[in-house]
């Protein structure tokens, strides 16, 4: 007793050392500049520099040859950048969340307190603590930790002994070798595998896997890993064949992945469900959630659902990576917050160079492919073309709550003729140009969701196949949909908005040539050689000068 | 048998593999787990918008008329749209090529002649210091991993010495004029490029020395030396010659690897190469391109095969592809 006392101080100890040690190095969170003075760019050419090896990177950054580096994973290289004078590093929360997914469609996985009691036995804070160096957070929740839908989730110590005392009650029995023993029978559970890529592919993800394999088999779970391709392992969780497996998701600021990791409709091919997880009140908390009418009812059933999963534990969260972005501190005025790094579209309309430079280079760690905003689909082709195009509404990156953008108002409504149906009412601005000098108008608006309805573009299809109806009235926009439902409002005041003019003479919606990348951002396309750079230059005509 | 009848066989038969490797092309890939969505993890895409990107690509129409359209884009060289970029096939590797050959070409040509040189040589002075450099260098070369070497080239010579550029095939923005780019993109592929020919030329200096001592301790050598011909020309013009036609071979067999690339390399300097392109049209199911891609190189590797065999007639007059009659 005195031993393990002795061992929880030397722990607290190693904790608060470790702790201060970390904000002795951390990097900035929050430091911005005020919302409503964006203005015009001051960077007149902007870089996106393709530099796709990590210390190639770094060196880069380190030498001045970029200005700005993102999405920077090793603790070895926050670091070393931590030590650099020239460099400010800057931290927030982000929407990745790392699971340990169980297959519930059988035993012993069938069994929710011996889920309940893997949820207690892990210990997410060391592992952050040996794996990530401190930059993760511990995860206890469903949702990741930026979202404003993540509901109190029962944060708690690793404890064993609990957990064993939780499987006792329960009838769960131990075998002379310390296998434990399912309620009612008398052989131990069988070996199992956790299915994890390879070391290679992802080495935290095999490390994590072997320290949660061995927290397991000190509860009596005979478990290995089981590490592969990372084809073969998705392909094996959509055949669902599988006891247990690791996986990292880049979730969103809305709760829609609940429904689609959650409902019984999603345990199907292609559906996320793939723990198998199907019980009628959960159901009905993720579609009242689905079809809330409004924010309020959304909130509610946010945090209805995320209850009932706390109780049933169809997976088990381990951590969620902090997002970390390094800038040369010759540029000022980036916009940064809990949930947001500089390299976000506010920073590029109020940066600024303490020698009024104004060539911008940001680091592209991979190429661009698709620079296609039909089809585009990595986060690679849109760090490029969010600069170019633009939505009706925008996320304000201190609050993440929606505030206008291409429009300047909105409003979302439900109508009762018989069936409950959404529409959506956005007022456009009406001192909006695009690229090539033209008006942003509604027909714009209208123009593009019709788009993407005849063609079913596959990006886009979820948002816009339950429109029933787009009518435009002026600088109004009235969109009706098929159900109710509030997400209707992020689904399509988040889609980049084309120009009609361009659209209605594109036949192919795969093919959209560089010479018709015309937006409304804050800077256009100017040139792309593939495998060096993609050059953004300013948008002289950018509405937000008027908003001043 | 007349040497037209040899070609004609090869011919045939080289034509064969390319109909094993067209259809292996097309149902390798579709054996291998998962699909085109396989890899797409985002909660937000429904299994019917996933339904939709298969329709997209032409997933959804029966597999036997997928092997048709197939085999028409590959005869006719018309290679579709990739799946991950939506752009022409062709207008990917052509983007690609050109880094890859300017990457791969020189590295290959001059690790092969700085490695048969010293090769030659380490025979030639077999027991001396010279063979103990030659060996020790050569296995050096050979057992250092690439992006270990490149790591460090890239550190010494573009950031503790900035001679040499830290990344990509030209400068950003790239300079005015023909030869003020040429030198740009010389500079830009000197670095990959050497750090190339240092992993390169162990392994051929190493395999030609061992050919060329076995070849020096051939009777026709010690009777050219009895002649008393000099020693470069017993070295060059005797010894040399005879132990050429398997360094030809291994020569013309490395150069489909020109076209392949090295997915290495190009991430380390951040080449735009056809390498990345390959491993990242297998492992994200890219059918068109990745189809297209080891087809290219199955032609490539069977012309390939066909130069080594008309090379061999070339160096080596015994070799003759008329059917001796008894």
């Amino acid at each position: 007793m005195r031993d393990s006392k002795a061992l929880y101080n030397s722990k607290v100890f190693a904790l608060v050392a470790f702790t201060a040690l970390l904000f002795a190095f951390a990097p900035h969170i929050g430091a911005a500049a005020p919302f409503d003075e964006y203005d015009l760019p001051t960077i007149e050419d902007l870089y996106c520099v393709i530099i796709k090896d990590n210390d190639a990177q770094l060196l880069a950054l380190e030498g001045g040859k970029v200005d700005m580096l993102g999405d920077i994973a090793r603790i070895s290289d926050i670091r070393r950048l931590s030590d650099n004078e020239k460099i400010d590093l800057y931290l927030a929360e982000g929407f990745h969340a790392f699971f340990l997914g169980l297959n519930l469609r059988k035993p012993p996985w069938d069994r929710v307190e011996l889920r309940r009691s893997i949820w207690e036995v892990l210990d997410r804070k060391q592992i952050v603590r040996d794996v990530f160096g401190g930059y993760a957070l511990p995860l206890f929740s469903f949702l990741p930790p930026a979202s404003p839908y993540q509901a109190e989730s029962p944060v708690g110590e690793s404890n064993l002994e609990k957990a064993r005392e939780r499987l006792e009650k329960s009838g769960w029995r131990w075998s002379k070798k310390g296998v434990l023993i399912y309620p009612g029978q008398t052989k131990p559970i069988p070996r199992m595998k956790l299915m994890t890529p390879t070391a290679q592919v992802a080495p935290t993800t095999a490390e994590i896997a072997e320290r949660i394999c061995e927290s397991m088999r000190g509860l009596g779970i005979p478990i290995e890993t089981e590490p592969m391709d990372f084809s073969m392992m998705v392909s094996r969780l959509d055949r669902r064949d599988f006891d247990a497996y690791v996986i990292a998701w880049g979730l969103s600021r809305d709760p829609d992945s609940l429904y689609a990791f959650y409902h019984s409709s999603m345990d199907i091919e292609g559906g996320y469900n793939i723990s198998g997880i199907k019980l009628p009140d959960l159901d009905e908390a993720l579609e009242a959630l689905k079809y809330a009418k409004d924010e309020n009812e959304a909130r509610a059933a946010a945090r209805e659902a995320q209850k009932l999963l706390y109780e049933y534990v169809p997976q088990v969260p381990i951590y969620s990576r902090y997002y970390v972005t390094a800038l040369r501190n010759d540029w000022e005025n980036a916009v940064t917050s809990k949930y947001t790094t500089p390299d976000n579209v506010y920073s590029f309309l109020s940066l600024k160079h303490r020698e009024d430079r104004k060539n911008f280079y940001w680091s592209l760690p991979e190429e661009p492919r698709n620079l296609n905003p039909m089809s585009a689909g990595s986060a690679y082709d849109w760090q490029v073309l969010s600069l170019i195009y633009e939505s009706l509404l925008g996320t304000d990156p201190f609050t993440l709550e929606d505030i206008p953008w291409l429009a300047k108002s909105w409003r979302i409504e439900t109508t009762d003729d018989g069936r409950e149906r959404t529409r959506l009412f956005f007022v456009v601005r009406e001192d909006i140009k695009w690229h090539d000098g033209k008006p942003f108008t509604a027909e714009d608006v209208k123009a593009t969701i019709a788009f993407m309805r005849r063609h079913s573009i596959p990006r886009y299809y979820d948002n816009v196949k339950d429109i029933e109806d787009i009518k435009i009235q002026g600088d109004l926009v009235v969109i009706t949909f098929s159900q109710r439902s509030f997400w209707y409002l992020h689904q399509i005041g988040g889609l980049p908005i084309l120009p009609a003019h361009v659209l209605c003479n594109t036949e192919d919606w795969r093919s959209l040539s560089p010479d018709k990348l015309i937006g409304t951002g804050p800077f256009q396309f100017a040139s792309y050689k593939p495998g060096e750079y993609v050059k953004l230059l300013k948008n002289n005509n950018y509405w937000r000068r008027a908003v001043r | 048998m007349k040497s037209g009848n040899y070609w004609m066989r090869r011919i045939f038969t080289s034509l064969l593999v390319i109909v094993i490797v067209l259809s292996l092309n097309f149902f390798l890939f579709r054996l291998m787990p998962g699909d085109p969505t396989s890899t797409l993890l985002d909660p937000r895409f429904s299994p019917e918008a996933k339904e939709e990107l298969l329709k997209s690509y032409g997933l959804d129409k029966p597999l036997f008329q997928q092997f048709l359209l197939y085999v028409k884009q590959m005869l006719s060289f018309k290679f579709g749209l990739s799946f991950l970029s939506q752009k022409p096939v062709w207008q990917e590797l052509a983007e690609r090529l050109p880094n890859t050959l300017a990457l791969l070409l020189p590295s290959l040509f001059l690790s092969a002649v700085l490695g048969t040189f010293l090769g030659v040589m380490a025979a030639k002075g077999r027991g001396k210091f010279s063979e103990k450099i030659v060996l020790m260098s050569g296995a050096v070369s050979f057992s250092f991993p690439s992006f270990f070497v490149q790591l460090v080239l890239l550190l010494l010579f573009a950031h503790v010495l900035p001679l040499f550029p830290l990344r990509g095939s030209a400068s950003i923005p790239p300079p005015v004029g023909f030869w003020n780019l040429l030198g740009d993109k010389v500079w830009h592929m000197a670095l990959p490029v050497l750090s190339l020919v240092l992993i390169g030329f162990g392994s051929w200096a190493l395999y030609v020395r061992n050919l060329m001592v076995k070849t020096l301790g051939e009777d026709f050598v010690l009777l050219a030396r009895a002649k008393g011909l000099r020693e470069g020309q017993i070295l060059w013009g005797h010894a040399f010659r005879t132990a050429l036609p398997p360094i030809i071979t291994i020569f013309f067999l490395s150069l489909p690897g020109v076209i392949s690339g090295a997915v290495i390399t190009e991430t380390v300097f951040s080449l735009h190469g056809v390498g990345k392109f390959l491993l990242e049209a297998v492992s994200g199911h890219d059918y068109p391109a990745a189809g297209a891609a080891f087809y290219l190189l199955a032609l490539i590797t069977v012309i390939c095969n066909l130069l080594a065999d008309a090379a061999y007639a070339l160096v080596d007059p015994r070799i003759s592809f008329r059917k001796v009659r008894r």
